[in-house]
């Protein structure tokens, strides 16, 4: 006698659970307005690091000032999701360690689906207008026409690049139910996603590899923008990256979910 | 603060580390990828630019700043603002306070163990790499000296940073904001995402007013002899900012402690 | 559908454990090291429950308690033997199995932190598919049991430990469980509280039907909720009878209390079969002045004792 759980029953509890989360985190207030600042001050620091390096050197591999904003735009926005939706990655640790991760075993719902609606990062919308911003104005720069099919073309892309960080930090992330002391795998692969606003083009040889299947922030914004940059002739990997992101979605979940079979719950 | 408990302290943070097997294992592979990211993203940029030195910077030049600098950066990396807010937010602060020994120097000496550790384990080996791969680009002399004197003092300011951001969670309950604001304004300012060369000259000056490039810059380019003060003048500069930050950490943080007891947390 | 809640047989679970050596060298050799032993946490545990039964689960920390329940909750799958709860095999079907089961785990509450009450029990409503009526009859069989009006607005950030509890255990039995498993809920509770939980727990008990597996050190819930303990030890089940069956072994053995000059009490246990409980009276009046004496049949929590001390029942 077990009860069916669709796709609706998930899409209402996650709503539900969001919002309480929301409530919650701004009734502390002052939290709330630190975290936004630091959000801020992240992004003005980002594009401080930009302007140093552009007022150094005008162009990178063949891209010009321009068309790197509008992969930096890109990248912000392809990260907004991680960072809103599956923020909740950064406590997988400590409650594995304290046991407290017992507790999302407990009920008739998926357990990802349950840890991770339990936290929703606001802060990430701020990134978004910043990314939303950045690549208006790049593009307008770049003059691209704004016609249904690069409309259509830029929702793809950002689709796809969003699910690569998603699965870079999932894996990052359960990697504590295998290995003590690994949060720090975690600090890096957040770090490494500042260079995903910079052109894979920079890589050459066996790290080309690396850095596009293996630790993907090629995917993150180079590869789906030339969709829209490169219209006529971009690379095959472009127009093959939502499966591909969909592909690498479904690893990191697969093994998050295994952490959590092979986990024997006792604790530190 | 006798010295057995000082070295009892520093033995059990090292073992702490060393029982992270795995976990150090990728931390060591994860730094060494971040280091080639920083070489190619480097080598496509001066490529790009169409002459081999740039402010006074040649490519070698920023490549060798750039992977001591994510070494150092790993050397001095203290998890006090994350732990210390886990420790507020669950209430263990109050037993941490109750302890006979004063809360600043535990820390301190706490984490030390750690940072024996990891400079072993990643600066020193860095440092021998870098060295075999630019063929003995890096001079070796007294300056390996001021470094070591310099790098004390930078472990210091880095920590007395640390307890200043630290002790203002004693007022918000936040975790992550004021940590990356801390690291974000740390790491950009102290040259050690980019290398202080290359900040147009207003910049560079507002920067050199702050202390953060006593945490990197300093150390590093005394490594380098790349200073362009004399050794002395800079490691006073140093030992200035020590003394700065650790009184006014201390000031602060007396003052929130005491505020914390009478609320009652 | 069967009468059993809980069928195991032969169950068996062993944790792979990684040998650490002492000291400096120690932690280095580790750091390099693949050495690893077998911990049996436990072997060869058999447990029939029948619907509606509480049975007080015992044992001293390490004894491999956590270990069952995680099992018989799904979330670890036996290394050997055979599980079957509610008539199915919970690890192999978690969803399934956590509809029909409510848990108290631990000191940490399952519920949303920051939540009023009833926020929290209207989302395990939808959580849990409940009826509307069938939440609304168990929301005033609450209010029938316990006086839940001071609880059900406040967020349980800012309830007492005891009012935490009762929220938890209510929160466990809300979606009306086949199966509830409670770790230690009357833990740090005053002696209201403790009788005010114990009275909602048989009260739903009696209501509901509800199969009860109560971990607990402490004898008053045992004495007031359970009559039949299953002792577990060192990964093995030593006892699982009811409890004046357990009296009855230890039938000899008398509680001697002694109300001395100074007004305390000393109290010591003896067996009638091997001492002769005058001769203790008579040793103690020399040495002290006697005031008051009570002779009472052995507790459960001495019982308890003995049995964790090996002596067999």
């Amino acid at each position: 006698m077990g009860k069916r759980r669709g796709l609706l029953f998930y899409l209402s509890i996650y709503r539900k659970i969001l919002i309480q989360d929301l409530k919650s985190k701004m009734s502390y207030r002052a939290d709330f307005v630190i975290s936004t600042i630091g959000m801020v001050l992240t992004n003005v620091a980002g594009f401080i690091t930009f302007y140093i390096l552009f007022s150094n050197f005008p162009s990178i591999n063949g891209w010009d000032y321009h068309h790197m904003l509008f992969l930096y735009g890109f990248s912000l926005i392809a990260l907004t999701p991680v960072q809103c939706f599956f923020d909740n990655n950064w406590n997988l640790r400590f409650m594995v360690q304290s046991g407290d991760f017992i507790k999302y075993c407990f009920r008739p719902v998926n357990v990802f689906f349950y840890f991770m609606s339990e936290v929703f990062d606001a802060k990430g919308l701020g990134q978004l207008a910043f990314g939303i911003g950045t690549l208006v104005y790049a593009w307008s720069h770049i003059g691209i026409a704004v016609t249904f099919l690069t409309m259509a073309k830029l929702i793809l892309a950002l689709f796809a690049a969003s699910l690569f960080m998603i699965s870079i930090m999932n894996i990052a992330a359960a990697t504590c139910f295998w290995i003590q002391g690994s949060g720090y795998v975690m600090v890096i692969m957040f770090r490494f996603k500042d260079y995903a606003k910079y052109p894979a083009s920079i890589f050459e040889g066996i790290f080309r590899i690396i850095f596009t299947f293996i630790i993907p922030i090629a995917f993150v914004a180079y590869y789906p923008s030339l969709l829209i940059l490169e219209p006529d002739s971009f690379p095959l990997l472009s127009i093959l990256s939502p499966v591909i992101g969909i592909i690498f979605f479904i690893i990191s979940y697969l093994f998050w979910m295994l952490g959590v079979k092979k986990y024997d719950f006792t604790g530190s | 603060m006798n010295p057995r408990k000082l070295i009892a302290l520093t033995r059990a943070g090292i073992m702490e580390s060393l029982q992270f097997r795995l976990g150090t294992f990728c931390t060591l592979i994860g730094n060494l990828l971040y280091i080639v990211l920083v070489y190619f993203l480097w080598k496509a940029i001066y490529a790009s630019s169409g002459s081999d030195t740039v402010n006074g910077m040649t490519f070698s030049d920023t490549m060798i700043y750039l992977v001591l600098a994510t070494a150092l950066f790993n050397f001095l990396e203290m998890f006090i603002v994350w732990d210390m807010s886990r420790s507020i937010q669950s209430g263990k602060i109050i037993l941490d306070l109750l302890k006979p020994m004063n809360y600043r120097r535990y820390t301190f000496w706490s984490y030390s163990g750690s940072h024996v550790v990891l400079f072993v384990l990643t600066f020193i080996p860095t440092f021998i790499v870098v060295m075999i791969i630019t063929h003995g680009a890096i001079p070796l002399g007294f300056n390996l000296l001021w470094f070591i004197v310099s790098t004390i003092l930078a472990l210091v300011i880095n920590f007395s940073i640390e307890m200043l951001v630290a002790t203002v969670c004693l007022y918000t309950e936040s975790t992550w904001g004021i940590n990356i604001v801390k690291e974000t304004i740390v790491l950009l300012l102290s040259g050690a995402s980019i290398p202080l060369a290359f900040f147009p000259e207003k910049l560079r000056r507002i920067v050199s007013y702050l202390p953060f490039r006593a945490v990197y810059d300093i150390p590093l380019s005394l490594l380098l002899k790349k200073n362009t003060s004399c050794e002395i003048a800079l490691i006073g500069l140093q030992a200035i900012w020590v003394v700065v930050l650790t009184a006014a950490g201390i000031i602060f943080w007396n003052i929130s402690v005491r505020k914390i007891t009478v609320n009652g947390g | 559908m069967a009468d059993e809640a809980i069928i195991m047989k032969k169950i068996c679970k062993d944790f792979k454990v990684l040998n650490r050596h002492e000291g400096l060298k120690g932690s280095i050799r580790d750091l390099f090291s693949r050495d690893y032993r077998i911990i049996s946490a436990v072997k060869d545990v058999d447990l029939e429950v029948k619907r509606g039964e509480i049975i007080g689960y015992l044992g001293p920390n390490g004894a491999g308690k956590s270990t069952t329940i995680k099992m018989m909750t799904g979330v670890l799958e036996p290394t050997s033997g055979e599980i079957l709860v509610n008539g199915f095999v919970p690890y192999k079907d978690r969803t399934r199995n956590c509809e029909n089961i409510g848990v108290v785990f631990g000191q940490r509450s399952q519920l949303w932190w920051s939540l009023p009450l009833i926020e929290s029990f209207k989302l395990l409503r939808d959580i849990y598919m409940v009826p509307k009526k069938e939440y609304e009859d168990m929301l005033e069989l609450y209010a029938s049991l316990v006086d839940i009006e001071p609880v059900l607005h406040k967020p349980v950030r800012q309830m007492s430990l005891g009012q935490r509890t009762l929220s938890d255990i209510l929160a466990a039995f809300l979606h009306n469980p086949k199966i509830v498993f409670l770790d230690e809920p009357t833990i740090g509770l005053d002696v209201s509280m403790k009788s005010k939980i114990r009275d909602l727990i048989s009260g739903l008990n009696r209501e509901k039907n509800t199969t009860v597996i109560l971990t607990t050190h402490d004898m008053g819930d045992v004495d007031a909720l359970c009559r039949r303990i299953v002792i577990i030890d060192k990964g093995l089940k030593i006892y699982d009878n009811d409890i004046d069956h357990l009296k009855s072994y230890f039938g000899s053995y008398r509680t001697l209390k002694m109300k001395l000059g100074d007004d305390s009490w000393e109290e010591m246990l003896i067996d009638e079969k091997t001492t002769d409980i005058m001769d203790v009276i008579t040793k103690a009046q020399k040495e002290h002045r006697i005031k008051d004496i009570r002779l009472e049949e052995i507790s459960t929590e001495e019982v308890i004792k003995k049995i964790y001390e090996g002596e067999s029942a």
